[in-house]
């Protein structure tokens, strides 16, 4: 064994003021020991997202340890990639990131499309997936704008994010039938032919969003109590982001210049950045540290205009063509492994995929990025006040379907 | 750098454990070779892992900043070895290198890749929940999306499904 | 009007004949009437006080009633919803009886660990102690349950003990979240009792009275716009900072951090259930209401507005016509107030713990011991200059 770079902390601090007793007892100067609360936040609890527990360990409002339980919804969908053909897992991967499900049915088809090198995807199926995935992604984002004001106490944002989401749901369920696991792209392109008129639909949208998206970002970004409760806390040095393997905004939050779509592209990703249609917003410590969770969130408000620029810039290059490749009924995929990363609203989502040449997989491994970025938790949340552990939680923008997967 | 010229490096600095590199091929009718598509990986020994990872993160060429994903993989129910799979990715140089070592099924046990990115630590206890490989070192090795009294390795291929759960028919 | 009654030291026989100082207009109006002389005095003082506290609980659960349909319709609006809409046809209205209804139906439940007895008493400590406030709210010049000179004083201490309540609530669910909840609460009212009681002092010296009743017979002037908030300087800070205060005494947001849902599931109020839950409610719309009573009766003029000006100067003083306008008066000015709260309760995030504590001790006790210096001294040039 190598001598080790980094000493592992515990993540629970002894005090100051005081000796840590062997019992986990706090001795204090005067004649009186006090013993840390421990409280369960979850597996039911608002502020966790689902069903997650924290096990956290408090002295009154102080959070001197926290400890992250996971597994309540796991359904091992790995397993499942294992039993089933390729095909017919693509609706286990709406499930995973329920918020995201265009982009889990792109992660996971442009994996085994990695494994197909004979097959073409038509530049118009390829310009119909960008744009859906630009618009879960706003529909992502929103989530995670509504709920971190849900999590910091302001009802009223949460709704507004909400219509404008349902907007896009309604929008996804003209092109697909559903309006939240879509199963939509699939393997070789995207399921059918958008509907007529539904491209001009999305660019209304988009005009639209573009004036609410303003307005949202003066009310609770901007919004004082909300920079006072979110800057300074549970801040991420990029030290911290790397060692903890984060991507996508919670790296951003921190000041790395890192987006997958730009730096590793995919898809026609590198032609719109080299057009200019967008830039990647970073988390550049404006109102508190750098990488606190101002700079999180502010991060993910910024990135949905972006995605709007995506799909103007789409909209205006889509030409009409198939949308679908030549694929069979039931695809077998040639003998390899591959494994494909993309930017998923909350980072990156790997997907290794293993052929061995018959109809299922023998390794279908996703790499959800919610999984990642929680283990920072761990290290972000002792030495804050409770209602800042909740304030980390909602910056970190979890989904538990994809922690335990 | 693309994987030729990071294989060629990893060479040229004598990463410690490297064994080969295993890349794409087209199938090749007369050796009854199928082929391979998909992404190339550098193999090493299992018991270096921990060094080669340090040369991968530190050396400026390279810089792997970030473990993106550690996986293990069982090809199948006869094969005698475990795959354990990383993913690395560099921030500052915009590449990517993926890392595979085998581990015989009968002792699958490798040194924890904790000590170079804590990013390893969740990955490496769900590979040993699922497959049963022990990491050696890691500080916290309990199981984390399987309950704690879970018997069996689920992802294995040779495992069977219990017939109930506490008491609860899965049938 | 009739002088405060504790300035005016009155000779022993004419107490002993002026039939109960304190003010009950029930009883003043039995006493009128004459009941028969076979009942003993007593008899008729008890029921009056009894018919007064009907009355009173009737119109407070109206109005608590009415601020919960109020502010669900609020709510709703502000976030592009309706609310209620079909209980009982127009917009709903009949909603929280209904949902009164579906509460009182409820499985009363106690978690096994809890100390059952207390947690029994808790609600009804917190709905009494608001109610017993409430007893000094007059419902116009001449109808009122209490007449007291220092009702301010009495309103504030009854309403400040619905805290035991919450946190004996808090305690005895033995729950972490609701003790959590429990503790937040205590340490908020705590810091907050001083600004609020300290903002109401700048009014006080300006007014000259700590009677609801004379402090608002005191502002009719001026065509009925002689408010207080626009006679001293000092009272314009010295209602935002009681505002504020008056917020975390309610629990309202940004100060919801007893019950903050976010953080500590719903706070005090997580083990309960049904109809003792409801009482929780009732007092919080109670409280909002009482506050903003307060804010109306010490800055905004009370009963009086226009409109009383014009009935005065018309002749119409006294009667039930008269006092049904005070009354509208006062209680559209309280739901002003009421909308005021949930206005801020639908767009501010919740402040912090510590943050809250800061705000409290390190800038709005000065600040508002600095309004009431700045009262006093006006107050001083005032009668220096007239």
């Amino acid at each position: 064994m190598v001598e080790q770079t980094q000493e592992y902390k515990p993540s629970i601090q002894p005090s100051e003021e005081g000796r840590v007793l062997p019992s986990g007892e706090r001795e204090f100067f005067f004649d009186v020991s006090t013993s840390d609360l421990e409280v369960n936040m979850g597996p039911q609890h608002p502020a966790t997202h689902g069903v997650m527990r924290v096990l956290l360990r408090t002295d009154g409002e102080l959070v001197t340890g926290a400890q992250p339980h996971l597994g309540y919804l796991h359904r091992g969908a790995e397993k499942i990639g294992e039993n089933v053909e390729w095909l017919q897992y693509l609706p286990y991967t709406d499930r995973y990131d329920y918020l995201a499900a265009m982009n889990n049915n792109l992660g996971y088809s442009l994996a085994v499309e990695a494994l197909m090198p004979g097959l073409e995807i038509p530049r118009r199926a390829t310009l119909i997936r960008t744009i859906c995935a630009e618009l879960n992604r706003i529909a992502s984002h929103l989530i995670a704008f509504g709920t971190y004001g849900l999590d910091i106490g302001a009802f009223t944002p949460f709704f507004y994010a909400f219509r404008e989401r349902e907007w896009i749901q309604a929008l996804f369920e003209k092109i697909c039938g559903a309006r939240l696991t879509y199963s939509y792209i699939r393997i070789g392109g995207v399921f059918n032919e958008a509907p007529p008129g539904w491209l001009k639909e999305v660019e209304h949208f988009c005009d639209v969003f573009e004036e609410k998206w303003k307005e949202y970002y003066d009310l609770l970004a901007l919004n004082h109590i909300f920079v006072m409760r979110t800057k300074d806390i549970g801040v991420i040095t990029p030290e911290m982001a790397y060692d903890f393997g984060l991507t996508g905004p919670m790296l951003r939050g921190s000041g790395i210049d890192f987006d997958l779509r730009r730096d590793m592209p995919y898809m026609d990703y590198t032609e719109i950045w080299e057009a200019g249609a967008y830039q990647i917003p970073l988390g550049s410590g404006e109102k508190g540290t750098l990488g606190d969770c101002w700079d999180r969130f502010d991060v993910r408000v910024k990135e949905m205009i972006e995605s709007i620029k995506i799909v103007r810039y789409c909209l205006g290059v889509i030409e009409p063509g198939p949308v679908l490749g030549d694929v069979p009924k039931v695809i077998k995929v040639p003998p390899g492994e591959a494994y494909v990363g993309i930017e998923n609203p909350r980072g990156e989502l790997g997907h290794y995929s293993h052929s061995d040449g018959g109809k299922v997989a023998v390794r279908c491994r996703v790499r959800g990025p919610s999984f990642v970025n929680l283990a920072v938790l761990e290290d972000l949340m002792p030495g804050t006040l409770l209602a800042d552990s909740v304030a980390i939680i909602g910056s970190t923008d979890i989904v538990v379907g994809e922690t335990d997967r | 750098m693309d994987f030729k010229a990071i294989y060629d490096h990893l060479r040229a600095v004598d990463a410690p454990g490297l064994i080969e590199a295993d890349e794409p091929r087209l199938p090749d009718k007369e050796t009854k070779d199928k082929g391979r598509s998909g992404m190339p990986f550098v193999r090493i020994e299992p018991a270096s892992f921990v060094d080669f990872l340090l040369v991968c993160r530190d050396d400026p060429k390279l810089t792997f900043e970030l473990l993106v994903d550690l996986t293990a993989s069982d090809p199948a129910a006869d094969d005698e070895n475990l795959w354990v799979l990383v993913q690395l990715l560099s921030v500052k140089h915009k590449h990517r290198l993926a890392v595979k070592a085998y581990l015989p099924k009968s002792s699958a046990s490798i040194p924890s890749a904790t000590a170079v990115y804590r990013a390893a630590q969740w990955h490496e206890r769900e590979c040993g929940e699922m497959y049963g490989i022990t990491f050696v070192g890691h500080p916290d090795p309990r199981n984390i999306l399987l309950p704690d009294d879970w018997v069996g390795y689920p992802m294995r291929k040779d495992y069977e499904f219990p017939k109930e759960y506490h008491g609860v028919s899965c049938e | 009007m009739t002088p405060p009654l504790a300035l005016t030291a009155l000779p022993q026989e004419q107490v002993a004949t002026t039939p109960n100082p304190g003010g009950n207009a029930l009883l003043d109006l039995v006493n009128k009437i004459g009941p028969p002389e076979w009942i003993p005095d007593w008899i008729v003082a008890l029921h009056a006080v009894g018919a007064g506290v009907g009355i009173l609980i009737g119109i407070v659960s109206l109005i608590a009633m009415y601020s919960v349909w109020m502010e669900r319709k609020v709510s709703g609006h502000m976030q592009c919803r309706l609310g209620p809409m079909y209980a009982g046809g127009w917009h709903g209205w009949a909603q929280t009886i209904a949902d009164g209804v579906k509460l009182l139906m409820k499985e009363d439940m106690i978690p096994t660990g809890a100390d059952r007895v207390l947690f029994i008493i808790a609600p009804g400590i917190v709905l009494a102690s608001i109610f017993g406030a409430l007893v000094a709210f007059p419902i116009s010049y001449d109808f009122y349950f209490a007449r007291m000179d220092l009702g301010i004083f009495m309103i504030l201490a009854l309403g400040s003990t619905t805290t035991i309540g919450v946190i004996m609530a808090g305690w005895a669910s033995n729950s972490k979240w609701s003790l959590y909840g429990a503790m937040r609460e205590a340490a908020q009212v705590i810091a907050y009792e001083i600004p609020l009681g300290l903002a109401l002092m700048a009014p006080l010296i300006t007014l000259g009275t700590f009677s609801l009743l004379d402090a608002s017979a005191l502002q009719s002037d001026w065509f009925g716009m002689k408010w207080a908030i626009f006679t001293n300087p000092a009272n314009l800070p010295a209602f935002v900072i009681f505002w504020i205060a008056a917020l975390a005494e309610t629990k309202r947001a940004p100060f919801d951090l007893p019950e903050a849902e976010s953080e500590l599931v719903a706070g005090f109020l997580t083990e309960y259930s049904g109809i003792r839950w409801s009482f929780f409610f009732m007092e919080e719309y109670a409280a909002m209401f009482l506050m903003s009573v307060i804010a109306a009766m010490f800055w905004f003029g009370g009963f009086e507005s226009p409109a009383t000006w014009a009935l005065r100067s018309a002749g119409v003083e006294g009667g039930i016509f008269f006092g049904a306008v005070c009354f509208v008066t006062l209680v559209i000015k309280a739901f002003a107030g009421v909308f005021l709260m949930m206005w801020l309760r639908w767009t501010l995030p919740r402040v912090r713990i510590d943050q809250v504590m800061t705000m409290g001790y390190k800038y709005l006790t000065p600040l508002a011991l600095l309004c009431v210096l700045i009262a006093a001294v006006s107050e001083a040039v005032k009668s220096l200059l007239f």
